[in-house]
């Protein structure tokens, strides 16, 4: 099988023995790449799956690559996917993944390398070096302690790239040793702050400033596996089958999909046609700035500036402190400031901020109502400064290092509750904890069906904003008085029209009002978006912000660059491969991506009965939004016309998503008494191997 | 400088030069170089250059893997022939640096080439003279590089196939699938998703560094919240 796009060989890093060991990538190629590659390494090479705990010394994390890393395929060139068993949900915490962007694959394969599996636990603290072929462990003493900017730096330093007063550098050794081997590039190191080093739930491994796999607890795995940092640098190349026509599709999609330098649509709607905008919660500080993004992005989402904070940073944790900051702060400057500098916070001590989404109203709570400071749960964080950055850094610190609530937190946000004696808080909706003991997005279960389905389908909150651009486009809209760009009935005919091969033209499927939530329509698009994500954008690694790409009001006829002959996703995948995979070939790709996963869940003990949002999901209506009052989403009338509708205000009922979970697993040809996966369908995907571990664990599904 | 203390190549172009003294002026029109009885080497001027906005670089390297794509149909960042190099914690505007051949006026990467009776790096008469190694008759001896006076070093050593690469503007890209060099197509500047590269055949003022940094942000860019200044 042609290797074009793929390095052609997996690093094994033995982490008890210190030993690095190469595995061709070719008996994996079927998988993909990605998290499809993971999984299957993670399937060969763990040998306990019934472990709960990623900090078990038998859990394997996979650090993996696509054929599209390193090249210029839109938005997918410098993406990472990371997986293992997490840390820190409830009642267990499963196997699952988490994304992350910046430079760091592209290096990786550029060095030689498709991905990174971790074995077993190093006897002391450890980072590796990786430069081309030559991988290096050493002693982490000295950088054990650091902050994950701190620990980068001081790599930089060691392997001959120290940092200068400019970005501008000759061309240096790659490391130190490797004589001509050259490189304008400093190395790419991901690397855990003092919350992974201290196994705290919500550790994450961090990138350059302001890349992070943030959502799992990779960050607390890697620190029980004593590994502080992996640092890469690579100066090969990666083969391509088709240059021309990846050259080509990729001018297509600047010059047809993004609307232009030239005239500029700002109202645009699309997925990826927009002009670069740092996806900040409170405005830049300053015009001092510039876009910032990963490598081959068509727009990026982040931002430098002059002021010195906040750079990189974007989205949610430039928010994590803002319901609290905002009480403090005299002006909307301050509270910008306040807000992008605990973002630093969060980044140099390598904590995914997520957790504060819904979880710090519910510590402030707890505060108020002196469960937290009072003799249940003693504090001594100054909470007379909650809202001010010292506050923020010593609630930070606190956490990452089990110090005060920090103690409690560290094993898991619903394990604290628990011990607290405050789980009412999980039926009453005061700890917004929807899925898996993992905070809600904002794209609450009880409105956006899709991502509340899929995450308690899924390990953890998906994060996948596939159909989310419905909810941002057109909430936005309603919100500002914006121009309508679509109106339901046409919105809904153009993604239906990509939604090949199971519900292609079928608009009902979009339907989340209240008559057609535990549909057979609905468990159709849960499906579809299931299988897409676990190939398109978890695998090939598209970036989750810019794909895929439904609608575009860019082009003449308003369709999205997905799965179009000129610029879809298996166009560049194709390009660069040299497959001629369709875009359907794609999607089944992804479904036994998606199959295997539901086999390491099954074996780590999932069932049926397990899959259950938190109580308050059923037992109390969704009534404020984390952005908007309303949640307006395309909706059928009782006429059968198309509108958007809000459709905030419900609970889910539990019975019938229930029922619903048995039509879903029926369309997946999953046992429906149990949800595991069935001989039959793993045979059709040639995945017997997977049925007869399941089989021999006696957890395989019965045919129906 | 007496001949002796010249390195051998320009030695024997003196030589060469006596012999061709009176065609002096057909060569410069014809886009050759020319070696004056000085010593000097004369080099007709680029037709086009390549210019750079470091203030509005999004840092997402497509331009480098494209370029690499282009001449050689790999991706790369070493075989890239813009190198684009970022600090993640240095601020605005000091947190990425472009690097570009600047197509010298008087290029010492091409009066450093030692190949004989042709120079393997050279302006190409038949491409607006864009300075341009021909990977036939380079030897590999990386004087080029030891001559480019920018850092970070405007050449590229092909480790793969041990000889240098610069920029040509993409006169030599087999799978651009477009024409390139001056008046053509380059990949870096077509690709760019913010349009922070731009060609122009104007040559930049020579004795001021930053003359290649130029100012590519319009009114899109203001509306985008950033400075134009």
């Amino acid at each position: 099988m042609a290797m074009h796009g793929y390095a052609g060989k997996i690093l094994h890093l033995d982490m008890s023995a210190g030993k690095a060991n190469e595995v061709p990538t070719e008996k994996y190629r079927r998988w993909g790449g990605g998290h499809g590659l993971g999984s299957a390494l993670f399937w060969d090479f763990c040998k306990d799956k019934t472990i709960k705990d990623g900090r078990n010394p038998a859990n394997v994390v996979c650090v993996c690559t696509s054929p599209l890393n390193g090249t210029i395929a839109p938005s997918a060139g410098g993406r990472c996917d990371v997986v293992g068993v997490g840390v820190g949900q409830h009642p267990q915490s499963w196997y699952t993944r988490s994304g992350f962007g910046g430079r760091f694959s592209t290096m990786l394969k550029y060095a030689g390398w498709d991905a990174i599996v971790i074995t077993g636990k190093a006897a002391k603290a450890t980072w590796v070096e990786i430069a081309n072929d030559h991988v290096t462990f050493h002693d982490a003493a000295s950088l054990w302690g650091k902050d994950t900017w701190a620990a980068q730096q001081a790599i930089w330093e060691q392997t001959g790239h120290a940092r200068g007063k400019t970005a501008q550098a000759a061309w240096r050794e790659a490391a130190k040793g490797l004589g001509d081997t050259l490189s304008t590039q400093p190395p790419a190191v991901l690397c855990i702050g003092p919350a992974g080093e201290n196994q705290t739930a919500h550790g994450c491994l961090v990138h350059d400033a302001g890349n992070g796999a943030g959502q799992g607890g990779f960050g607390a795995v890697w620190g029980s596996k004593n590994l502080k940092a992996i640092s890469v640098i690579g100066t090969g190349a990666i083969s391509v089958a088709d240059p021309q026509a990846l050259l080509k599709a990729r001018f297509v999609l600047k010059e047809k999909y993004v609307t232009s330098w030239d005239r500029p649509d700002f109202g645009q709607w699309s997925h990826l046609g927009g002009l670069p905008n740092p996806l900040t919660m409170t405005p830049p500080p300053t015009d001092e700035r510039r876009p910032q993004a990963c490598q081959s992005c068509i727009n990026g989402c982040r931002t430098r500036a002059s002021v010195g904070y906040g750079n990189e940073s974007t989205c949610q944790e430039t928010a994590w402190y803002i319901s609290a900051a905002s009480r403090v702060a005299k002006s909307p400057a301050q509270l910008g400031e306040v807000n992008m500098r605990a973002a630093d916070v969060v980044q140099r001590y390598g904590l995914n901020s997520f957790v504060f989404q819904t979880g710090l109203h519910w510590l402030e709570l707890l505060h108020e109502e002196r469960v937290i400071g009072g003799g249940k749960v003693p504090s001594s964080l100054p909470w007379d400064k909650y809202g001010t950055l010292e506050f923020a850094e010593k609630l930070i610190h606190a956490l990452s290092h089990r110090e005060d609530i920090g103690k409690d937190l560290a094993d898991g946000w619903v394990q604290a509750a628990e011990k607290w004696g405050r789980t009412e808080d999980l039926a009453n909706g005061n700890m917004a904890f929807s899925y898996w003991g993992m905070p809600d997005h904002g794209y609450d279960p009880r409105a956006e069906l899709d991502w509340g389905y899929g995450s308690i389908l899924d390990s953890r909150d998906i994060n996948e904003h596939c159909f989310n651009i419905i909810f941002t486009n057109v909430n936005a809209a309603f919100a500002f008085g914006k121009p309508m760009r679509l109106e339901a009935g046409e919105l809904v005919e153009l993604v239906a029209r990509k939604l090949t091969p199971y519900i292609k033209g079928r608009t009902d499927v979009l339907d989340f009002g209240d008559a057609n939530m535990y549909s057979e329509g609905v468990a159709q698009l849960v499906r579809w978006h299931r299988h897409y994500t676990r190939f398109y954008k978890q695998s090939a690694l598209y970036c989750d912000l810019k794909w895929p790409d439904f609608y575009n009001t860019n082009t003449p006829n308003m369709e999205g660059a997905t799965a179009s002959e000129d610029a879809g996703e298996q166009v560049f995948w194709n390009a660069v491969t040299g497959d001629r995979m369709t875009f359907d070939q794609g999607m089944e790709l992804g479904r036994r991506i998606w199959n295997l996963d539901n086999a390491i869940w099954t074996l780590q003990g999932r069932h049926r009965d397990m899959v259950h949002f938190a109580p308050y999901i059923y037992e109390t209506p969704f009534t404020k939004g984390e952005l908007y009052p309303f949640y307006m989403w395309p909706c059928r009338n009782a006429r059968g016309a198309w509108e958007y509708t809000d459709v905030m205000g419900r609970t889910l009922d539990k019975a019938k998503f229930d029922e619903w979970k048995t039509i879903y697993y029926g369309l997946e040809g999953w046992d429906t008494k149990t949800g595991w996966p069935t001989r039959k369908t793993l045979a059709g995907m040639d995945m017997s191997v997977v049925a007869d571990e399941l089989a021999a664990a006696r957890r395989l599904g019965a045919d129906a | 400088m007496d001949d002796h203390a010249q390195p051998p190549f320009l030695a024997v172009s003196r030589r060469r030069f006596l012999a061709m003294a009176g065609s002096a002026a057909a060569l410069l029109a014809s886009g050759a170089e020319v070696l004056f009885a000085d010593g000097r080497l004369v080099i007709p001027n680029a037709e086009g250059f390549l210019v750079v906005d470091m203030k509005k670089c999004q840092g997402c390297s497509t331009c480098m893997m494209a370029c690499a794509l282009a001449h050689a149909g790999k991706a790369s960042y070493n075989l890239a022939r813009i190198q684009i190099q970022q600090d993640p914690w240095a601020n605005w505007p000091d947190d990425v640096f472009m690097a570009t051949c600047r197509q010298c006026e008087n290029a010492p990467c091409v009066e450093a080439c030692p190949v004989e009776p042709i120079k393997a790096n050279k302006p190409n008469p038949d491409f607006g003279n864009v300075r341009m190694i021909d990977p036939k008759l380079c030897i590999g001896c990386q004087n080029c590089l030891a001559a480019c006076p920018f850092t970070p070093v405007r050449l590229q050593w092909n480790a793969e196939s041990g000889i240098s690469q610069k920029c040509d503007l993409c006169v030599d890209t087999p799978f651009l699938g477009a024409k390139g060099g001056p008046g053509g197509v380059q990949t870096c500047v077509r690709v760019c998703p913010v349009n922070a590269i731009a060609f122009t055949p104007t040559m930049p003022d020579q004795g001021v560094e930053t003359s290649y940094y130029v100012n590519l942000r319009g009114p899109a860019w203001r509306r985008l919240g950033m400075t134009t200044k």
